[in-house]
């Protein structure tokens, strides 16, 4: 692996997310290998790669979405293992975003997001919906509660993917291609809310092609191809000199 | 403003120029065609009309409820008021809360008017004027008007209700249910035993769905069990069940129970069949649930996981809630399936609706008329409107399901 510099896979500050020598397979195929990489608090990193390099995958073990065969993944001081306790301990500290929103159609926006708060926090209703319509505001769409997703946009439905998200107040959230699904029109609308979360210091891993993006807030952006991480380094870094052949590229062909 | 443009209705005259007479051998072949179908219809009206109904007219009450105490057969016309009033009951509570719900998302809701009513029902409605007018007797009378009165003004006189009543509406119902069925259990000479004809075949059906569906529900979800032991047997009792005909689980829960069971721990012979539909039953109830939970993206599974929800609330709270409205069209299939299925038992014995359409032949008054296709017939139309009815409204739920909500 080649980095600008040497310990680009470390974060500057405190770590709440470390991953060390992670090998994942699915079956015999060798899906990732040898992954090293740590997030710090408050920190932003975009992942990039293309299709089929194990971004999706990376992040998914890193909320047992799936399994990792080999190596450690450390969350807020957790390590990840069999125990049931310490998964359930993990997912309730980190949200996740999915490509396709996976919102529950057959509850309303509000019953969506107060779901996981009352179920697994024993907060309230009260407390909770409150909470829930003060996230709505912030996503931009408090208009909405009382509708089922399927009312809704795309753009609206990953909004309030996001807020379901945000109503477990977690300390690490998890993008998996947040605005690939969407019309272009709708994928501001989502990356505003997201540039929004990232500078009210959200520690945030986001697998994107939204260059822009990455260049408003991330603070590191990791390249991935075949299972890999072939280059870490800043969004300057990515856009000015990049090192590895593959980067340069990969960047030629989404820029 | 802007007027839109329709086409012109067609008259029928038009229509029929267009579809039934376009071409010489078209025309032919609609004369021909139509002057058969008129003789058809003819004969049939001349048979209608002119056979003696009198073999149904006098045994009617046979038919209904077998060799019920004849001295307590006013609690049959009760449970049957009683049905009706559930039903209404249960339907105004199910529209209200499907009001209250619409209201709140801003989802257009159109309540049916009785109009719409009759349409849905009138096989149903059809049958009961049918039977009444032949029967003309003052007692079935009183129950079928005071059924049908009573449910449609429980109907419409409830659904109104605001949304804090619904609980009660639901309780209310189920109260109602189970004293239909109370007053022809409780306290009747012989328990359920007594029971006999169409009733018979309606109790099992509905009691045969109803405790099926739990155990075949622990079956779907077992079938997906992380623990192979769980798995296993549920696929074993699954797929050994559905290879199985019905039959010989009645046969073996009529004659294996009581073998194997001591004389006290003993249940009477409609307990026996129950158990024996109910064991048959879940196997399919399971596979039924095993679709639709299926039908349910593994993103939503992901999602409740990702949330932190313990597996099975992800199961109870997004899993199932989805799985098994996705499986109500196919779940009323099941139980239509069940509901002419449960014509075999008269082969162990028990007097039902089938059973006593064959018996009837053999009253003196009958005996050696060739009145088996009439009496087969009138059981036939019995359960005829019955599944036809339900599985139009089956139909009609998949499309409202499929609209708002996904
Ligand atoms: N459940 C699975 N079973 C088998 N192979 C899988 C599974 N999930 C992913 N893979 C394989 O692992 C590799 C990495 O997949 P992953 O979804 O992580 O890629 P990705 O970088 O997210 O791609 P994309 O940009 O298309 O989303 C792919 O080759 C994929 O086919
Ligand atoms: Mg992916």
């Amino acid at each position: 692996m080649s980095t600008v510099f040497a310990d680009a896979t470390q974060a500057k500050g405190e770590a709440i997310i470390q991953v060390e020598g992670m090998h994942k397979y699915f079956g015999e195929f060798h899906a990732l290998s040898d992954i090293d990489i740590n997030v710090g608090r408050q920190e932003v990193v975009v992942v990039i790669g293309p299709s089929g390099s194990g971004k999706s995958t990376l992040i998914r073990c890193i909320n047992r979405l799936e399994k990792h065969d080999r190596g450690r993944i450390v969350v807020d001081g957790i390590e990840l293992s069999d125990d049931v306790r310490n998964i359930q301990e993990i997912r309730r500290e980190t949200g996740m975003v999915f490509q396709q929103f996976n919102l529950f159609p057959h509850l309303t926006v509000l019953e969506n997001i107060t779901l996981a708060p009352r179920q697994v926090r024993r907060v309230p209703k009260a407390e909770a919906e409150q909470h829930a319509m003060e996230l709505l505001e912030r996503v931009g769409i408090p208009q909405q509660a009382r509708k089922y997703p399927g009312q809704l946009s795309g753009g609206q439905q990953q909004r309030v993917a996001i807020a379901r998200s945000l109503a477990m107040k977690p300390k690490v959230m998890l993008f998996d291609e947040p605005t690939s699904a969407l019309d272009p029109e709708m994928i501001k609308e989502v990356l505003d809310v997201m540039v929004e979360l990232a500078e009210g210091g959200m520690t945030m891993i986001v697998v994107t092609h939204e260059m822009g993006f990455a260049r408003a807030v991330a603070d590191r952006v990791v390249f991935m191809a075949d299972g890999q991480i072939v280059e870490v380094g800043t969004p300057e870094h990515f856009f000015t000199s990049p090192q590895e052949e593959r980067t340069r590229l990969f960047l030629s062909q989404i820029l | 403003m802007t007027e839109t443009w329709t086409a012109p209705k067609a008259t029928a005259a038009e229509w029929a120029r267009r579809n039934l007479f376009n071409r010489w051998y078209n025309s032919a072949l609609t004369v021909v065609l139509g002057v058969f179908l008129a003789w058809l219809a003819y004969k049939l009206v001349v048979v209608l009309f002119g056979i003696d109904y009198e073999i149904i007219r006098r045994n009617l009450l046979l038919f209904m409820v077998g060799e019920f105490p004849r001295d307590q057969i006013e609690r049959p016309f009760i449970s049957t008021i009683l049905f009706g009033l559930a039903f209404g009951l249960g339907a105004a509570t199910a529209a209200a809360s499907a009001r209250h719900a619409a209201a709140e998302a801003d989802l257009a809701y159109a309540a049916p008017t009785p109009r719409m009513l009759v349409r849905r029902f009138w096989p149903l409605l059809a049958l009961v004027a049918a039977l009444l007018a032949f029967t003309r007797t003052v007692m079935p009378t009183v129950m079928a008007l005071s059924t049908i009165l009573g449910g449609a003004a429980l109907y419409f006189g409830a659904r109104g209700m605001p949304r804090s009543m619904v609980r009660w509406g639901w309780m209310g119902t189920l109260v109602l249910g189970i004293a239909a069925f109370a007053v022809i259990i409780v306290g009747v000479d012989g328990g359920w035993n007594a029971w006999g004809g169409f009733q018979i075949n309606i109790f099992l059906a509905i009691a045969g769905i109803v405790i099926a569906f739990p155990f075949g529900l622990l079956l779907a979800l077992g079938r997906r069990s992380s623990l192979p032991v769980v798995r296993y047997l549920s696929v074993t009792y699954i797929e050994f069940i559905r290879g199985v005909p019905l039959i010989t689980l009645l046969l073996m829960g009529v004659f294996a129970l009581g073998f194997f069971l001591p004389e006290a721990l003993r249940p009477g012979p409609a307990i026996r069949v129950l158990i024996a539909i109910v064991m048959f039953e879940a196997a399919y109830v399971a596979e039924v649930v095993r679709g639709g939970l299926q039908a349910v993206p593994k993103g939503q599974l992901e999602a409740g996981q990702a949330l932190g929800l313990p597996a099975w609330k992800t199961t109870r709270l997004i899993i199932l809630p989805q799985a098994l409205r996705a499986t109500i069209p196919a779940m009323v299939g099941q139980f239509i399936s069940l509901y002419k299925d449960t014509t075999l038992v008269n082969l162990v014995g028990m007097f039902d609706v089938l059973e006593v359409a064959l018996v009837v032949n053999s009253q003196s008054d009958f005996i050696g008329k060739r009145l088996f296709f009439l009496t087969l017939a009138f059981a036939g139309v019995l359960f005829w409107v019955g599944s036809y009815t339900m599985s139009r409204e089956a139909q009609r739920l998949e499309k409202k399901l499929g609209i708002g909500e996904r």
